[in-house]
């Protein structure tokens, strides 16, 4: 078991009154929030904050934490002193934070028996299983053309003593095509089995989509940034044009700026009615780098009373 | 059933042919009704229909109901602010997906 300095994760020091850790804590909080964070680790370091949180809040295992001794080294191997939580009677009622607190090796030994009902939980679920909710991410070439995908999901499951174990499950799941992301697949009776008669909930999959290098998402429509010549923006070109459903030919038109955009009608994610993809152009400028080139610019300089500054001081 | 045929699950498509009902919804996101008809007021979200009872959400409504009860249970945002997140958070999105556009504008 690895110790875990809860004030380094909140940027505090070890005397920090309740306010700085609310206030250290609510900070952090937004930084990281999963739903509105585009950090990488945002749902990690969200986790984290929320376990040192739901530790240094409450005085009581506070206390009991502060009593372990500040010795320790964050990632050190680490066992609690013997007897360490004696005389600490954790009445269990916890705080609101409602931070889906990660079920942490260390904040499980220490602290497992004194949380109980500080996890989310669907509301209104009194007779059948609750409705539980996971996020998927997949290519946005599924999206286009539909697929088979095995997702492997992790639940923590309460046993009757009351620890917390995680238990991990695979289902394979079709992909239907047309899926945006943020939309959410469901698949019934698949959410926590019912107490009693009652149906099993449903399981939610959040469908997003991974980081493509090339292509930008917004609803149903795609864009993409398509590298061209300045003579091919100037002239107009027939180019190929990668989308995620395969190549298309497209023109550019004659006399295009860098920065326009067309659109390929009908070419986003598949749908009624389908998206539209758009095709931006950057021209990219080739280097003058040998006398033949460095003697091209020359020339097109002579060639053209091209001033890009004339609106610029205006 | 061989052992070696995978099967796999057909979902329904929670998509903007989907209803919600308010208790529908609500069951599915985890959010309170209590919580819902706050967020109506607010704007955050337009039902049609008069009257929470006869209230019909369009599935696109799941991801922001879940996106505004996570925010209102961990940072204890208020009806306003959580109106006020969800449109910020539309105009990132949108934002992120054409910043050219965006800047030009």
């Amino acid at each position: 078991m690895k110790y875990k300095d809860y004030y380094a994760i909140l940027g505090l020091a070890r005397s920090a009154t309740q306010d700085d850790i609310k206030r250290a804590y609510r900070k952090l909080a937004r930084k990281y929030h999963p739903d509105v964070s585009k950090h990488a680790d945002a749902e990690d370091r969200f986790k984290e904050v929320g376990e040192a949180y739901e530790v240094l809040k409450d005085p009581e295992k506070r206390t009991a934490y502060d009593r372990m001794g500040s010795g320790w080294q964050a990632g050190e191997d680490f066992q609690p002193p013997p007897n360490w939580d004696e005389g600490f009677e954790f009445s269990g009622r916890g705080g609101d934070t409602g931070a889906d607190v990660n079920l942490d090796d260390f904040f499980e030994a220490m602290f497992g028996h004194a949380r109980g009902a500080h996890r989310r939980h669907a509301a209104s679920a009194a007779m059948g299983g609750q409705d539980h909710h996971a996020k998927v991410l997949i290519d946005l070439e599924d999206a286009y053309r539909g697929a088979q995908r095995s997702i492997s999901l992790q639940m923590p499951v309460v046993d009757a003593q009351g620890n917390v174990t995680l238990q991990s499950r695979t289902l394979n799941v079709t992909i239907p095509k047309g899926v945006k992301a943020g939309q959410h697949l469901r698949l019934v009776g698949q959410g926590g089995p019912a107490a009693g008669d009652g149906a099993a909930g449903d399981l939610y999959l959040e469908i997003g989509f991974r980081e493509h290098p090339r292509y930008r998402v917004d609803g149903r429509d795609v864009s993409l940034d398509l590298p061209v010549a300045p003579w091919e923006a100037a002239l107009g070109a027939q180019i190929k044009v990668p989308t995620p459903d395969g190549t298309v030919e497209m023109t550019v038109p004659r006399g295009s700026a860098g920065g326009r955009r067309l659109r390929l009608k009908g070419k986003g994610i598949p749908g009624k009615p389908p998206g539209d993809l758009y095709v931006v152009l950057t021209i990219v400028l080739p280097p003058a780098d040998s006398e033949r080139a460095a003697a091209a610019y020359d020339v097109m300089r002579q060639a053209f009373h091209f001033d890009p500054r004339a609106h610029f001081y205006g | 059933m061989k052992e070696s045929v995978t099967t796999y699950l057909e979902g329904q498509l929670v998509n903007e042919d989907v209803e919600f009902t308010l208790v529908e919804l609500c069951r599915a996101s985890g959010a309170s009704e209590q919580e819902v008809t706050l967020w109506v007021a607010e704007g955050a979200f337009e039902p049609r229909g008069a009257g929470p009872q006869a209230w019909r959400f369009s599935g696109a409504a799941l991801r922001r109901v879940r996106t505004a009860q996570h925010l209102a249970q961990d940072l204890e945002i208020n009806p306003p602010g959580i109106a006020l997140v969800l449109d910020l958070l539309d105009e990132i999105d949108a934002l992120r997906a054409n910043p050219r556009r965006a800047r030009s504008r």
